[in-house]
């Protein structure tokens, strides 16, 4: 079901519309490249996916657009954090393993020493990880070095002081003496490490961070906080809490996170999402898999990305990713 | 100074009262002369105070809880009236209203305002208020909830036409319905509650789900006996891995069959897929309050009523379909829509296995430590340590249950039985029947201690009796002791069974899953698989509640799925005690 009534973007690349700003928010545009999925016949069995919760729901939505297609096929989700993704895939208890970031060398090391070759990734789905706040909260702009300032306590930013109060961060009134009180994700967590890498230069997090157990529970906790920070994907964002623009360095723009500052690499927290898969370079994968990959690589299938609040990937990532995958020649 | 009075009472007293009072007189004589508070320490008073006290508390608190997860539970489907909102910007935005907070506007936005409502926010100490409404239309605008400050609104209606339109994909629509289109032809609706809408919205449900049906029975049977087939050889090529005759009739066995199959679900396929274009053609357009158009087919559409024009039949009407939805329906969007019909089965289902399991195993344990067993050291640390296992906590029966059932056991299962089917595992990952294992291990002290104190309640006398008429030590167990013993055991499995059903943690290591809407029960050989993975009540609120995308959306769903689990544990509770009493009646009459 296509939305109707949404200008289609000229550029091939370049496919949002519109901006995710709370007052005339508008639906993302999907690439027109990208092909209807058809059924095909004989596809059936189980897959088991473990691994990010950050994807969890958007594998959900996945797996329920593919059985719709295949009734017989099974498909079970777990999803606990991007870390339980590698062993799973290991073990071969799961045949895909969604991840929030990309493997580290160590996990694919593990997985090439039980295999012989490296696993493979399929990139669903573009999340801007959005630094949040309480709705009330008048804050309009922070560079990544304010948001490691107010996260890491080994402040490799550049920071030249640390920021315990919204006063600190430019906020007048009663906002001034107020302590920041610090939500973010449990070390499991692939939102926990990417923020880490990229937000904190790979610093550590400070002990006062209160660590939930889903991205879901980092908004909750933000919306009940009226002094509250966090970090969760943008697909989270409720009317109780407002995503903060952010600009990479000091005296640059502030850019939303918004789909179009995410393709054009403007928002600096943008990242793709990735579905681990094991694909035998030797042998062609099974249907069931190939089928599900292809999918998720369809309309329906960055459809489901775009209602789970994520921004969809373009053909042209999709056909990188098939070909390596040799799924398409 | 203090002797209690119970230490002083005679065992044999019959008449608990009396002995009561010459317990107390004699303590007053005892403490006579000293100060009068010993008096009344000594009757006990301020204890029962305390206790009483205690137990009022207790029970307010679970009261208050229940009443918490009630309501919130009960109002949830109730149907709500919409409200249009007209914008000083002149921007329009229907939806339900959901809840109101009074907040302190920052001086930015106050600064901005126009004189008058910023005079009025001033002359309130600064305060103002804000209503939360839910406006829906995520495909339309990304959002699907909306603060509105008070000062922004002007002017509040509720149009009888509004209607709430409940949808497969992408959450409720709010807006009205404007046209039915089929084949290019598009049909105004004037009345929304026309007769003919509501036909061909019953037509479009009913070819929606025979598609369904077509896909999941037809095609699904189709697909199954092609990766049976599949399976078949593979396991044949698994046994002659030279090659040979067997392998090559395998395969062209295979062939023919592969083709025969893929022919008949062609022509499914297309019956289908005709259908299907038939549900995509039969359009319905919708508008949103401010005039957005949105077409879609009018099968997606699960209900749709005009909110601000309900009689009260109709509002029950609105609230109990949606309550069949809930119970007997498949999540959709991810949980958080649709019904938990897979969830509240696999509640059941593991509860009855963990039951099944449990019983045998702790009450053959617990014979044999009370009757067979010498009483010595060894038996006294046996027993201290079952009662210690009921301390351990219960996610580390997770990980054992996931270590040992599913890895180790699982694992070689898979690889004895199944080994055409690995890499993919089939009892070497959670499913049904580990996590009920997993529980049973966890539950299993609760039976042991409750059946040993049931056995040692049994009279003496009756062993003794039937002793002496002949009969032997398993015979007099069998025909005396377990009997009489049954009202104790059954509350022993009460009680493990209630704490087995609320269990979350060590489930979500060895079996419990997102989604798994198969369930263990279905027409395929064997019928029963106690190796699929299953969804849990238990899990799906901590789910809802945590991992959806949107919290707002989930937040009722996570009270009504509590009150649901709450029912399910209630009833099943219920049924063990009225089995128990019966057979207590049973008994009754028959002691010596």
């Amino acid at each position: 079901m296509s939305a109707k009534g949404i200008v289609l973007a000229g550029a091939a690349m370049l496919l949002a519309v519109g901006s995710v700003a709370p007052a005339i928010a508008q639906g993302v545009q999907i690439d027109p490249a990208l092909p209807r999925y058809a059924a095909v016949s004989g596809v059936s069995g189980n897959v088991k996916s473990i691994g990010s919760d950050t994807l969890n729901n958007l594998m959900t939505l996945w797996a329920e657009g593919f059985q719709a297609l295949y009734p017989n096929v099974k498909i079970e989700i777990e999803g606990k954090g991007s870390s339980t993704a590698p062993p799973a895939l290991v073990a071969g208890t799961a045949q895909f393993g969604p991840m929030s970031r990309p493997m580290n060398q160590r996990e694919i090391d593990a997985f090439q020493q039980r295999f012989g070759y490296p696993p493979r990734a399929v990139r669903g789905a573009v999340d801007a990880l959005a630094v949040y706040v309480h709705k009330d909260n008048p804050i309009q702009c922070m560079t990544l070095q304010q948001v490691d300032a107010v996260f890491s306590r080994t402040r490799r930013g550049g920071h030249s002081t640390e920021i315990t109060t919204w006063g600190q961060l430019g906020l007048t009134g009663e906002w001034a003496n107020r302590p920041i009180s610090l939500y973010g994700r449990n070390s499991a967590s692939g939102t926990y490490g990417y923020f880490k890498e990229v937000a904190l230069f790979n610093g550590d997090y400070r002990d006062s961070v209160k660590e939930q157990p889903g991205s879901s529970t980092v908004v909750q906790g933000i919306a009940s906080d009226r002094y509250a920070i966090g970090y969760s994907g943008v697909g989270y964002r409720t009317a109780d809490v407002r995503a903060v623009p952010l600009a990479t360095r000091p005296g640059e723009r502030c850019f939303e996170a918004n789909a179009e500052n995410a393709y054009a690499g403007d928002y600096p927290l943008a990242r793709f999402l990735y579905i681990y898969v094991n694909v035998n370079p030797n042998q062609p994968l099974d249907p069931l898999r190939r089928e599900l990959i292809r999918f998720i690589y369809s309309r329906q299938g960055q459809e489901a990305t775009v209602k789970d609040g994520y921004f969809p990937v373009t053909q042209a990532i999709a056909e990188e990713d098939l070909r390596a995958m040799r799924i398409i020649n | 100074m203090n002797t209690a009075p119970a230490a002083s009472l005679p065992e044999s007293a019959r008449d608990a009262n009396a002995s009561l009072r010459r317990a107390i007189s004699e303590t007053r004589r005892r403490n006579a002369g000293k100060v009068r508070l010993a008096g009344l320490q000594g009757a006990g008073e301020p204890w029962q105070w305390c206790l009483g006290g205690a137990l009022a508390l207790g029970i307010l608190m679970v009261l208050g809880l229940l009443l918490l997860v009630f309501w919130n539970g009960l109002v949830t489907f109730w149907p709500r009236p919409i409200e249009q909102v007209r914008l000083h910007d002149g921007t329009v935005v229907a939806g339900e209203p959901v809840r109101s907070q009074t907040f302190r506007p920052g001086q930015e936005v106050l600064a901005a305002l126009d004189p008058a409502p910023r005079s009025g926010i001033e002359r309130n100490d600064g305060m103002a208020a804000r209503t939360l409404y839910r406006t829906g239309n995520y495909d339309l605008y990304g959002d699907d909830f909306r603060w509105l400050p008070d000062y922004e609104i002007a002017e509040v209606s509720r149009p009888w036409d509004l209607m709430l339109v409940e949808r497969m994909e992408w959450g409720v629509f709010v807006g009205r319905i404007v046209a039915i289109s089929s084949g290019g032809q598009r049909a105004p609706v004037g009345d929304v509650r026309s007769p003919d809408l509501i036909k061909r919205h019953e037509e479009a449900r009913r070819r929606w789900q025979s598609i369904r049906a077509l896909e999941r029975g037809e095609i699904g049977a189709v697909n199954h006996r092609l990766e049976q087939e599949r399976l078949r050889l593979r396991r044949a090529s698994l046994a002659n891995p030279e090659g040979g005759t067997a392998l090559d009739a395998a395969r062209q066995r295979f062939a023919e069959r592969e083709a025969a199959l893929k022919a008949q679900h062609q022509v499914l396929a297309d019956r289908a897929s005709g259908m299907r274009r038939a549900h995509e053609g039969d359009l319905v357009v919708l508008a949103d309050a401010a005039g957005r158009e949105k077409e879609m087919p009018l099968g997606a559409i699960v209900r749709f009523y005009p909110a601000n024009d309900l009689s009260l039949a109709e509002r029950l009407g609105v609230y109990l379909s949606r309550w069949g939805e809930f119970l007997l329906d498949e999540p959709r969007e991810a949980n958080t829509e649709g019904g938990v019909m897979p969830a509240i089965f696999g509640t059941f289902a593991m509860t009855l296995l963990l039951v099944l399991v449990v019983t045998p195993f702790g009450v053959i344990t617990a014979l044999y430590l009370r009757e067979y067993a010498r009483q010595g050291r060894l038996v006294s640390i046996v027993r201290i340590s079952v009662n210690n296992l009921a301390g351990v906590p219960s996610i580390v029966y997770g990980v054992f249950g996931l270590g040992f059932f599913a890895y180790i056991l699982g694992g070689s299962i898979d690889q004895i039985f199944f080994p055409e089917r690995l890499p993919n595992p089939t009892y070497g990952t959670g499913g049904l029947l580990w996590a009920s294992l997993t529980l049973a291990l966890l539950t299993v002290p609760v039976v042991i201690v409750a059946t040993e104190e049931a056995l040692a309640a049994v009279p003496r006398s009756m062993r003794e009796g039937s002793l002496a008429c002949g009969a032997s030590k398993w015979q007099t167990i069998r025909n005396i002791v377990l009997p009489r013993a049954m009202p104790g055991i059954m509350t022993g499995v009460i009680l493990a069974m209630a704490r087995g059903a609320g269990e979350v943690a060590p489930l979500m290591l060895v079996g419990v899953v997102k989604l798994a809407p198969e369930l263990p029960i279905d027409g395929y050989f064997p019928f029963v698989h106690l190796e699929r993975s299953f969804m849990h009540l238990g899990f799906h609120i901590f789910d809802v509640g945590f991992q959806s995308r949107n919290s707002e959306a989930g937040k009722p769903m996570v009270f009504v799925t509590t009150l649901l689990l709450i029912a399910l544990i209630f009833a099943m509770n219920v049924s063990a005690i009225l089995l128990r009493n019966r057979l207590k009646r049973r008994f009754q009459g028959s002691q010596f």
